[in-house]
């Protein structure tokens, strides 16, 4: 008896008839995202190859290339680069360690976890907003406590935002505070999926403390740390809502990550073009990453055999 | 008899103690914000910063009411409509995603068309893009097409934010059921449909409520679009947030502190309850494929 | 060096999962724990081991109490049901590893890993990792690695259960040459008699946490303590039937059947200790009934109802009206379905259980 029967029913039937089924269960989500995600980009394609700007009423004209060259030469583009990549290599990092120190913790089971737990995953729960202020606060000389608590040590308040370097480490902790925990997430999940009785053997054959780490634990975190640090490292290359608040980008522009001169570039300056422009270069270099991350999704799969 | 030694991977509390310090430690900033809620304006900016006050309830009230200038009487705020705005925005975009990314990912799952993996593909570099990217043009789009503003405009958005990633977690659910119920069910007359909602939906429901956590969650704290695409009336609270700093008295920092423990709570708890699915949901299913 | 369990206990909440358990396993000696899922007999190995803490009672290791020691202190070797083969190492590593501990020159390592794979074949896929090797041969990693060091004790966790019928068969010889080369106690875990029956010195076989016996192949098959033991040892399974005793005299006793047949056979002397009347289980084995043309008195008639030809033997089901029985025989005797025949007991052979279900032997 295949499994060619009609099945039986109305309209229903006739909706997820083999030959139409597919296709039109995936209709509403293609749409969707095609409208809101593809289309605008499409668009905003389009304009890099214009030179519209938003806020005049002039019909743009055709300057094909234009706007890329004039974006890629511009020195301060590069500048943010740097400071963006700086930004985001310090914060990965920093969320690498944290992250992967905490999921060590918390891979055991002990009383309260739980609730331990969730004291730890907060950070990630407050909206950049928040952060933001509030760690504009903490920064702050006379009335944040950071300066409050370094006093105990040295005489000086202790100003933080105020040099490049301070600022652009304001922000890193920031973020490292805010996304470690999701680093440790990924980590504890790889370590949770470790099988108990691997560790029972590494414990009937006396292997030392590292041996059983190196041996066990790291090969199956490997990949995952790996995962950990291209996404955030893709979402921290968007960062834009903290430091907007804590810095605006200064002092200065020495902390206006890419996304914030993009920001200002479109609706400060209203150079649409351009910024289209930019933002395609900047989504290019995110498409790469993002096949990285993929590819070594893939890699997980065979790995874990 | 007392034995000494426990097993591998379980810890007491002397344990618990260690990492509740450490955790401690950490959520300090947090606790600092909430404590924060709770002082006076003057308390909020001592110097010295204060650990210990009297705290008053006075920053609770004035999220909610706040005395008018003129009148002298108080006066509702709209951050009640605010925490709606947020609440009904979020929740319909990700319940919005969710129904229509399982349809998607059962599609994907079951009825797997040739170019599968690179639909799949697309769908999540959509994810990936910076919203800097798309900013531009949804901007323009909203204006001209008048959803600036209005509550379908930004969930239709936010939905189609959530889409990929739903698919993508929900489709690995559907792979790991076993399609041999499925078609036992066919072959007793049940209808395309009845299998799906009676057998599948019901197996994955608790894959489904940690895709509502994780999307929630991404979602609730959105503020660059939620900036430039909400109106008056559509506020959501990140977006009201900030604006109570361009204030001329400078931040209040116990009223911002107010919401944001106010804002805290109903993500706090969803993820208090779900907390063993989250685990899952961040490895977007590829412990298994 | 010796294994020795006293009283030995383990509860999980309210559940007794292992309950007071005296054990002696003797040097050299190969032990299977034997029984249905949920007896207890992997929390016992695991207690042996030390990957579980007792509750109650002690645990002795060449006379030394080991009771609180954890397991990387007792120098115990096991191998896992699931093997537990650390996924990153090759094969020579993974048979390497246990040796770290033990302070060996690398030449010293290489020897006694070249020696194991020699004995287990492995010599071939020295380099695979665990990842791309076949059941059986990650089952004679699984036991090389537990072999290649010189511990107090070997402990097997369902070493075989993984495999299927024909490596199953394969292994079980390899197994028991490599176990008699060892001069250390050695306690297999197996809920499949077979494996016990033929690698074992003794066999205990347990249920519900506790030992029903403890004795070699040969008499736990023969000589069943019990009634668990005697249904639970032997394929088919041995047949049970309610009985009322009515009469007995030294030799020979008489049953009615309940359904209303008779029989009298040959039973154990102890039985004239029973008063006629006395409700009892008798037990035969399939292949201890003989098909006879003629009614006897140590027979009863019934129904052929299934016959399930076996190859070199054939399996028939018979009824007579109440008991199913199963009886093997030679596949050449002739068996219709349907057919009304003649079950003989054969004499001294069927085992008298009481209410109790203890079995009434002489010792």
């Amino acid at each position: 008896m295949a499994n060619t029967e009609k099945t039986r029913g109305g309209f229903g039937a006739w909706l997820l008839d083999p030959k139409r089924r597919g296709a039109l269960l995936v209709t509403p989500a293609i749409t969707i995202l095609f409208v809101m995600n593809i289309f605008p980009l499409m668009w905003s394609f389009g304009l890099s190859f214009f030179n519209y700007k938003a806020s005049s009423l002039k019909v743009p004209k055709f300057k094909g290339f234009n706007n890329y060259e004039k974006v890629l030469t511009d020195e301060k583009v590069w500048e943010r680069f740097q400071t963006t990549a700086i930004i985001v290599s310090s914060s990965v990092i920093m969320q690498l360690i944290i992250g992967f120190l905490m999921a060590m913790l918390f891979a055991k089971v002990f009383p309260l976890r739980r609730i331990v737990l969730m004291l730890v995953l907060t950070p990630m729960m407050l909206s950049f907003v928040s952060v933001g202020v509030f760690f504009k606060l903490f920064y702050e000389p006379t009335f944040g406590i950071v300066s409050f608590v370094l006093n105990f040590f040295t005489e000086e308040r202790f100003v933080l935002l105020g040099s490049p370097e301070g600022a652009i480490l304001g922000i890193v902790i920031a973020d490292a505070w805010m996304w470690s925990p999701f680093v440790m997430l990924l980590v504890l999940a790889g370590l949770v999926s470790i099988p108990k009785y691997l560790y029972e053997a590494a414990e009937i054959d006396r292997a030392s403390k590292w041996r059983t780490f190196w041996t066990i634990t790291f090969p199956y975190i490997k990949s995952l740390l790996l995962l950990a640090v291209l996404f955030r490292t893709i979402e921290t290359f968007k960062l834009f809502d903290v430091v907007y608040i804590i810095t605006d980008g200064g002092p200065g522009s020495s902390t206006e990550t890419i996304a914030v001169f993009l920001y200002r570039t479109a609706f400060q300056f209203f150079k649409t073009s351009q910024s289209s422009a930019l933002a395609y270069i900047v989504l290019f270099i995110v498409i790469v990453l993002t096949n990285l991350y993929l590819y070594s999704v893939n890699q997980r799969q065979e790995e874990v055999e | 008899m007392a034995r000494k030694h426990r097993e591998i991977g379980k810890a007491g509390w002397g344990y618990t103690a260690m990492t509740s310090v450490i955790g401690f430690i950490y959520f300090f900033p947090v606790l600092w914000i909430i404590l924060t809620a709770f002082k006076t304006r003057t308390d909020a900016l001592a110097v010295p910063p204060k650990l210990f006050f009297t705290p008053t309830l006075d920053n609770f009230t004035s999220v909610f009411y706040r005395a008018s200038i003129t009148t002298g009487s108080s006066q509702a705020t709209d951050m009640g409509l605010y925490f709606f705005n947020s609440i009904f925005i979020a929740g319909t975009s990700v319940g919005l995603a969710l129904i229509v990314g399982t349809l998607a990912a059962y599609a994907f799952s079951r009825f797997p068309l040739r170019g599968n993996d690179t639909y799949l593909f697309i769908i999540l570099t959509t994810r990936m893009m910076p919203p800097i990217v798309v900013i531009i043009p949804i901007f323009l789009m909203f204006r001209l097409s008048g959803l600036a503003g209005t509550y379908w405009g930004i969930i239709l958005l936010y939905t189609a934010f959530n889409i990929p990633f739903s698919v993508w977690l929900i489709k690995s659910f559907f792979d790991e059921l076993n399609p041999e119920i499925e078609d036992a069910a066919r072959m007793d007359g049940s209808t395309e449909s009845r299998v799906f909602f009676g057998f599948c939906i019901p197996q994955i429901l608790a894959g489904l409520s940690a895709t509502f956590v994780f999307g929630l969650i991404l979602t609730w704290n959105e503020f660059l679009f939620a900036l430039l695409l909400t109106g008056v009336e559509t506020r959501t609270v990140p977006v009201a947030m900030a604006r109570t700093l361009g204030g001329e008295v400078g931040v209040d920092y116990g009223l911002l502190a107010a919401i944001v423990t106010l804002f805290l709570i109903p993500i706090f708890f969803v993820t208090f309850l779900l907390q063993n699915q989250l685990l899952r949901g961040v490895t977007f299913g590829t412990v298994k494929k | 060096m010796t294994i020795e369990l006293k009283k030995l206990t383990k509860r999980f909440g309210t559940l007794t999962a292992v309950d007071s358990v005296d054990l002696t396993v003797g040097d050299g000696e190969v032990l299977c724990l034997l029984g249905p899922s949920g007896c207890g007999k992997t929390t016992t190995l695991r207690m042996v081991a030390g990957l579980e803490l007792a509750s109650e009672g002690e645990v002795y290791l060449g006379g030394k109490n080991v009771s609180d020691q954890a397991a990387r202190d007792r120098n115990v070797a096991m191998s896992f049901q699931f093997y537990a083969l650390y996924p990153s190492l090759t094969v020579a590593e993974n048979l390497a590893f246990p040796l770290y501990g033990e302070g060996l020159s690398k030449t010293e390592v290489d020897a006694r890993v070249a020696r194991i794979s020699n004995t287990l074949q492995l010599s071939g896929i020295l380099n695979r990792k665990p990842g791309q090797l076949a059941e059986g041969e990650k089952q004679r990693v699984a036991v090389g690695r537990s072999i290649i060091r010189d511990p107090t004790c070997f402990l097997f966790d369902e070493p075989l259960s993984r495999l299927d019928v024909q490596l199953r068969e394969e292994m079980r010889g390899e197994i028991k040459l490599v176990l008699q080369d060892l001069s250390r106690p050695t306690v297999i875990v197996t809920h499949d008699q077979l494996e016990a029956l033929t690698m074992a010195d003794r066999i205990a076989v347990m249920r519900d946490g506790k030992i029903e016996q403890v004795d070699t192949p040969h008499n736990v098959f023969q000589r069943p303590k019990n009634l668990f033991v005697a249904g639970f040892i032997g394929t088919p399974q041995m047949n049970l039937l309610p009985a009322t005793l009515t009469a007995s005299n030294g030799a020979s006793a008489e049953f009615a059947i309940t359904g209303g047949q008779t029989i009298k056979i040959e039973v154990d002397p102890r039985i004239s200790e029973l008063s006629p009347g006395t409700k009892v289980t008798l037990g035969v084995r399939p292949r201890n009934l003989e098909i006879s043309n003629e009614p006897t008195p140590d027979g009863i008639s019934s129904t052929i109802d299934i016959v399930e030809p076996m190859g070199a033997e054939t399996l028939a089901h018979l009824s007579d009206g109440q008991h199913d029985l199963r009886l093997v025989t030679d596949w050449r005797v002739p068996l219709n379905e349907g057919d009304k025949v003649h079950t003989r007991f054969l004499p001294g052979t069927t085992h008298i259980f009481t209410a109790d279900e203890q079995v009434m032997r002489t010792p």
